[in-house]
């Protein structure tokens, strides 16, 4: 058997959301051992990427300025997002919007690894499932920056992947949103 | 094979959701997101297993291009059918909707035309009965 079939997550944890007028945050904490250059680079490089994000980037986000597609992987029809990045101040604040949404990462350091947080908005409808997600794309990051690669987990290999309902079931409580209006 | 769902291009999928709903009656039938890509669709509350309305987000320059090159020809991106044009007429008048063409009789129908505020005109097409 491979990592990959190996693979479970743990329970959920790690995320909070705040609510601002209409608009949803959802706000993911991760601790990583591994040093915030490393975890830069997973975040920003495109080849990196590509090991564990939920979209394709076609050039690095590690530069204010810079202007890149997003490709989101495994959405029902072809969905490119423009993305702009705002704030890139390696290794510790990382800013750029996805589409509509803004996504901010900010990265510790604590002990010789990394704090990790993840702030995006997200409809109100899609928190938990949000969370769900990105808890398996952080689990697939850490076995990256752990030089274990077992390949992404988005879309639908996410959905058919176990853990994402009961991980789903488990934020949704978590938050208050049993019933998803 | 079946024919299950059609699509429309709109230029905001919320905005689109409260008109489809609030103003035209429809019913939410499937909402998921993935990041910033989102499947909604509506059905009809008058069958809600039938086919169902796609609201996809024109966020690409082709769909741009095509949907404000239909709108300006004044050509309908969708057609709903009803069997009183002038009832839903008045009905969707009245919750606020822009008509660009009253129930006007046509070779084999009466039909009426909105704007949908997302950036499509809608006809409303009743079948004559002869």
């Amino acid at each position: 058997m491979t990592d990959r079939e190996h693979y479970t997550s743990g329970p959920a944890s790690g995320a909070q959301v705040r609510k601002d007028g209409d608009k949803w945050t959802l706000i993911l904490v991760r601790e990583l051992r591994h040093s915030p250059e490393k975890v830069w680079q997973a975040l920003t490089d495109p080849a990196h990427l590509r090991e564990w994000a939920p979209f394709d980037a076609d050039r690095s986000l590690g530069t204010v300025g810079t202007t890149a597609k997003l490709t989101t992987v495994g959405a029902p029809s072809p969905h490119v997002s423009e993305a702009t990045v705002r704030r890139a101040d390696a290794p510790r604040m990382l800013e750029y919007n996805w589409g509509r949404f803004d996504m901010r990462w900010e990265l510790e350091p604590v002990g010789g690894g990394t704090r990790l947080t993840l702030w995006t908005n997200i409809g109100r409808p899609f928190i938990s499932m949000g969370a769900a997600g990105w808890h398996i794309c952080f689990d697939v990051l850490d076995h990256l920056l752990s030089g274990t690669p077992i390949g992404r987990i988005v879309g639908p290999d996410a959905i058919k992947f176990g853990g994402w309902q009961r991980l789903n079931a488990e934020y949704a409580k978590q938050f208050g949103i049993d019933s998803p209006e | 094979m079946k024919i299950k769902l059609t699509t429309i291009l709109v230029d905001d999928q919320d905005k689109a959701l409260r008109f489809y709903t609030e103003v035209l009656g429809f019913a939410k039938k499937t909402d998921f997101s993935q990041g910033p890509y989102r499947w909604l669709t509506v059905t009809s509350p008058e069958e809600p297993n039938g086919t169902e309305l796609q609201l996809s987000l024109n966020n690409n320059p082709a769909a741009k291009a095509y949907q404000q090159a239909t709108f300006q020809q004044g050509q309908p991106a969708a057609m709903f059918f009803t069997d009183d044009v002038k009832g839903d007429y008045e009905r969707i008048k009245a919750r606020g909707a822009e008509f660009t063409k009253p129930p006007t009789d046509v070779t084999f129908a009466t039909i009426a035309m909105l704007n949908d505020t997302c950036g499509n005109l809608i006809q409303l097409t009743q079948l004559a009965r002869y």
